[in-house]
């Protein structure tokens, strides 16, 4: 089928990272917050100004995601992997991770389709450094941010590598 | 041992060579952060950052008051201690060998008697990595060696864990001793091929100080940062006076 447009929901979103080894899989997800580059606003007011006026700063990206507790074993994109599997994996490690969050419009994600991340280098990417755990439901919890000096992430319609 | 999702009944919680587990209604979070200074200079892209200092914590653990020999009031009731902790985690069924396991020792910060819809519960938690105790590794999830049963004969089975491939990044075994009539030498031997004789040949990669197992007790034993672990893992003890003993051991490979 080919790249649809218009309007979707959450169910065709999949969240892609690299594991220890820097090879890309598929986890499961119940929440992704984050995904974007957020500006914060340098306030550049002076008295005599007939308003406030700001200007945008260094932009940041943290990713904010979550959901069920799972040690499958890892397998190629398009399969399911564990997230215990990838996750206990890439905690805390300082590799720059290629990252791709793909938003599929009303089916699997196919190229051409939105998509927001970047393929990792040693110099660019993003780190794992938290992942919990809350037994009481069963569910993790993982934050992403970038390596220092890195590329900035973007959206676009092809596959990160 | 299976794969793939779970719910929290599954899961076990071990204080000290004693199982909470049948009086615990929860515990958490497991909790593996990292400090994150940020290192952004004027030229970015995009703002960046380093891990730093790891946060590990397993968490508040809230159970019945019971006070029975094994039960929590015997276990925890002295808090501002530290306590070694494994959360064996079972995946559709109770924890078996090559589950996950969060492990390690940490500061109980105190022992709480709360109400809870009129239930007398006790709330426990727990801190911080207890800085008496440091060990050189940041990692607190590993794997199940031992499930919690009792032994009568030394190993000469295969595997229990497979870590698909040998490192020599280290690790650190946790032993949980629950029960025994005398006293037990307990291992973690390792192996690049998965047979008996090659285990027998290749011998311990971790061997715990612990022997008494006529009282609970729980140890941690860390290897050296770049010890080498082969693939594969199994349990062994070597029986002293004791004919029987009944623990649980995991291993966080480096």
């Amino acid at each position: 089928m080919a790249a649809q447009t218009g309007r979707t929901v959450k169910r065709w979103v999949t969240f892609i990272v690299d594991d220890s080894a820097g090879t890309l899989r598929e986890i499961p997800v119940d929440s992704i917050n984050g995904v974007g580059l957020e500006y914060p606003e340098a306030d550049v007011t002076a008295f005599q100004d007939a308003l406030k006026g700001v200007l945008p700063d260094t932009p940041e990206c943290t990713i904010e995601i979550g959901g069920p507790f799972d040690n499958s074993v890892a397998a190629a994109v398009g399969t399911l992997s564990g997230s215990h599997t990838v996750l206990s994996g890439i905690n805390g490690a300082g590799v720059p991770l290629s990252l791709d969050v793909r938003v599929g419009m009303r089916h699997a994600w196919e190229s051409g389709e939105p998509q927001f991340g970047i393929t990792s280098s040693a110099t660019s990417g993003f780190l794992c450094m938290s992942y919990n755990v809350d037994m009481a439901t069963a569910k993790y919890t993982a934050k992403f941010a970038m390596y220092p000096g890195s590329a900035a992430p973007a959206w676009g319609t092809a596959a990160e590598t | 041992m299976a794969t793939g999702r779970t719910v929290k009944r599954h899961a076990r919680f071990y204080v000290d060579g004693h199982d909470l587990s049948g009086i615990a209604r929860t515990f958490g979070p497991l909790r593996w952060e990292y400090d994150m200074p940020d290192l952004t200079t004027l030229t970015d892209e995009v703002a960046g950052s380093l891990p730093d200092h790891a946060s590990v914590s397993v968490g508040a653990l809230r159970t019945v008051l019971t006070n029975t020999a094994s039960g929590i009031h015997a276990a925890v009731e002295a808090a501002g201690t530290p306590r070694i902790i494994m959360a064996p985690i079972g995946i559709r069924a109770a924890p078996l060998a090559g589950d996950p396991v969060f492990a390690g020792r940490f500061l109980q910060g105190a022992y709480k008697m709360v109400e809870d819809a009129g239930a007398i519960v006790m709330d426990v938690p727990f801190g911080e990595w207890d800085a008496a105790g440091f060990i050189d590794y940041d990692k607190p999830w590993g794997h199940l060696v031992h499930a919690n049963g009792a032994e009568t004969v030394a190993n000469n089975g295969t595997a229990s864990v497979d870590g698909l491939a040998s490192s020599a990044l280290g690790g650190y075994g946790i032993l949980h001793v629950f029960d025994g009539d005398g006293t037990c030498t307990f291992s973690i031997q390792h192996s690049n091929t998965n047979t008996d004789g090659a285990f027998d040949a290749a011998g311990n990669v971790l061997a715990f100080d612990g022997t008494d197992a006529t009282e609970p007790f729980a140890e941690i034993k860390a290897l050296g940062k770049t010890a080498t672990v082969n693939r594969y893992l199994r349990w062994q003890i070597v029986l002293g006076t004791a004919t029987t003993v009944t623990f649980a051991i995991g291993f966080v490979r480096g």
